[in-house]
C-alpha cells in the first residue's frame, strides 16, 4: 500500500484542534451541545487510531467469555484474579473513550 | 440539516382536535402546537395548550403530547401503555402528570399520528441532572422527598386494573432480569467478560423470589423535574413493570446518575440515608441493604445493555445520530462503576453467600 500522509490518526489530530480553536468559539449557544459531541468523537476516534492494540489478549477475550459463562471463575479468589484483569481491559477502553474518567485509585494498579 | 416534518400537520391538528373533543364530550376543542420539548432519546414530546369549550374539561390546558415509535430499546413501552402506568402512579398519589386523554389501538386511535399517543398535564421546572443537583448544601429534603414518591409508587401490585399488560419476572426479579439482559446485549455478552462477568455475579448471587411491586426503572436524576428546589413531577414512564422494589432504590442511587455530586450518592442530591427515610415513611417496608447492593450490580448491567442498544440504532443504519453513538462509546465508563461497585462488595455476605 502506497504511504499517504499524513494519516488517519493526523487527519483526525488536526480536524479537531482546528474544530475546538477556530469553530468552536463560534458555534451559537443552540448548537452548542452538537459542537461539543462533534470535538469528542474526533477525540475518541484520535485516541483509537493511536492505541496499539494487543492482538494476542484480544485473540483470548471470547474464550474468557465463555470460561466465565461455564462457571470457571465463581470461586472466590479465582473471582478477585479475574477482576484484575477485567480492570487492566476497562482501564485500556477508557483511556480511548473517555480517558479523564480513569479512577485515580486504580492507577498503577494494573 | 434537514427539519423534521411537523407531527400536527394540517391534516393531523383537526383530527386530534375532533379526537379530544369525542373523548372529552366537549362542544369545541383547539390544540395550540408550543413546538417540540427537550427530551429523551427515545420519545416525541410536543408541548401543546388545549382550549376546551364545554363538557368536563372545560378550559385551558398546559398539556405535553407524548408520542414516538417503540423502535430501538426493547425493555421500553408503547406510549398508550405507559400513558395506563402514568394513571395508575397519578391514582396511587405520586406526582406523576396527570394523563388527560390516552390513545386506544383497539379503537383504531394509532392512525391518528402514526403511532400510539398520549397527553399529560405539562408540570413546571427542570429535569436537566446537571442543573437539578447544583446546590452549596446537600438537597436532604429534595432527596426525602423523592424516597417518599418511591415507597407510594411501590404501592401498586400486580393485578391493579389496566396494567394487565406488564409481564410478571419468572422466576424472580433477579434471574429475570439476568436473562434479559443478555439479550439486549446480543453478541456483546459474549465479546465483552466484563459484562459476561457482570451477569455471571448477577445469576449467582440473585436474591430469592419474594414480593414484587411496580417499578419505574428509570427513577433518577434527570427524570424528575423540579421547581425551586421542589419537585414537580416524576416523568419518563416508558421502562416501568414489575420487579423487586429495591431495583428502583438501587437504580436511584448508582453512580451513573450523580452528575458531578459523586459524594451525595442519592442522585447527586444528598446521602442514601435521607433517601431511605423518606422511602421507608410510605412505602410500609425497611429498605434491604443487600438487596440495594444486588441491585445496584444490576443497574450497571441494564445501563450497559440500554447503551448497547442505543449505539445500535445508529450503528445499524436505522437513525444515524451523534448522541446516539456516542452513548455506545459510553461502555467504559459504564463498566468502571460496575467493577468498582464489585470490589467494593468483595467478601461481603449476599443472602448468605459470599460476594
Amino acid at each position: 500500500m502506497i504511504n499517504d500522509e499524513p494519516d488517519a490518526r493526523g487527519l483526525a489530530s488536526i480536524a479537531l484542534q482546528t474544530f475546538r480553536d477556530s469553530v468552536l468559539p463560534a458555534v451559537p449557544a443552540e448548537r452548542r451541545f452538537e459542537a461539543l459531541m462533534i470535538a469528542n468523537a474526533l477525540g475518541i476516534a484520535e485516541r483509537e487510531l493511536a492505541a496499539k492494540p494487543d492482538a494476542a489478549l484480544e485473540a483470548r477475550i471470547p474464550q474468557l467469555c465463555s470460561d466465565i459463562d461455564a462457571g470457571a471463575y465463581d470461586a472466590p479468589e479465582r473471582q478477585a484474579d479475574l477482576r484484575k484483569v477485567l480492570w487492566e481491559l476497562t482501564r485500556a477502553r477508557l483511556a480511548i473513550s473517555n480517558p479523564r474518567l480513569l479512577d485515580p485509585a486504580k492507577l498503577g494498579a494494573a | 440539516m434537514t427539519a423534521e416534518p411537523r407531527l400536527l400537520d394540517e391534516t393531523r391538528l383537526p383530527r386530534l382536535e375532533a379526537w379530544i373533543a369525542d373523548k372529552a364530550a366537549a362542544e369545541r376543542v383547539t390544540v395550540v402546537d408550543e413546538g417540540p420539548l427537550s427530551g429523551g432519546a427515545i420519545s416525541l414530546n410536543l408541548a401543546v395548550t388545549l382550549e376546551i369549550e364545554g363538557g368536563a374539561f372545560a378550559g385551558r390546558h398546559e398539556a405535553v403530547l407524548r408520542t414516538g415509535s417503540a423502535s430501538g430499546v426493547s425493555a421500553s413501552l408503547g406510549k398508550a401503555q405507559e400513558g395506563m402506568v402514568l394513571r395508575a402512579a397519578f391514582a396511587a398519589g405520586a406526582l406523576a402528570p396527570e394523563p388527560l386523554f390516552i390513545s386506544d389501538a383497539a379503537g383504531g386511535d394509532d392512525a391518528l399520528l402514526g403511532a400510539p399517543f398520549y397527553i399529560m398535564r405539562r408540570a413546571r421546572g427542570v429535569a436537566a441532572g446537571r442543573k437539578v443537583v447544583k446546590a452549596d448544601q446537600p438537597q436532604q429534603e429534595l432527596a426525602r422527598e423523592m424516597g417518599r414518591q418511591l415507597g407510594l409508587i411501590h404501592s401498586i401490585k400486580p393485578g391493579t386494573a389496566g396494567l394487565d399488560f406488564l409481564s410478571m419476572p419468572e422466576p424472580s426479579p433477579g434471574l429475570q432480569c439476568e436473562r434479559d439482559y443478555r439479550d439486549w446485549m446480543g453478541r456483546f455478552a459474549g465479546t465483552d467478560p466484563v459484562l459476561a462477568y457482570g451477569l455471571r455475579w448477577l445469576r449467582l448471587n440473585a436474591p430469592p423470589a419474594g414480593e414484587v411491586v411496580l417499578c419505574h426503572r428509570d427513577y433518577r436524576t434527570g427524570n424528575y423535574m423540579v421547581d425551586q428546589g421542589r419537585l414537580t413531577a416524576i416523568i419518563d414512564w416508558e421502562f416501568a413493570g414489575w420487579s423487586d422494589p429495591m431495583e428502583d432504590l438501587a437504580w436511584f442511587c448508582a453512580a451513573s446518575w450523580r452528575f458531578g455530586q459523586a459524594g451525595r450518592e442519592a442522585g447527586g442530591l444528598s446521602d442514601r440515608s435521607d433517601f431511605y427515610a423518606g422511602y421507608e415513611e410510605t412505602a410500609g417496608r425497611r429498605v434491604d441493604q443487600e438487596a440495594v447492593a444486588y441491585w445496584e450490580t444490576a443497574a450497571y448491567l441494564r445501563w450497559a445493555a440500554v447503551a448497547i442498544q442505543q449505539g445500535m440504532r445508529h450503528t445499524s443504519g436505522t437513525e444515524p445520530s451523534i448522541e446516539l453513538a456516542l452513548t455506545g462509546r459510553m461502555l467504559p465508563e459504564i463498566e468502571q462503576d460496575l467493577l468498582r461497585h464489585l470490589d467494593s462488595l468483595a467478601g461481603r455476605t449476599l443472602f448468605g453467600r459470599t460476594a
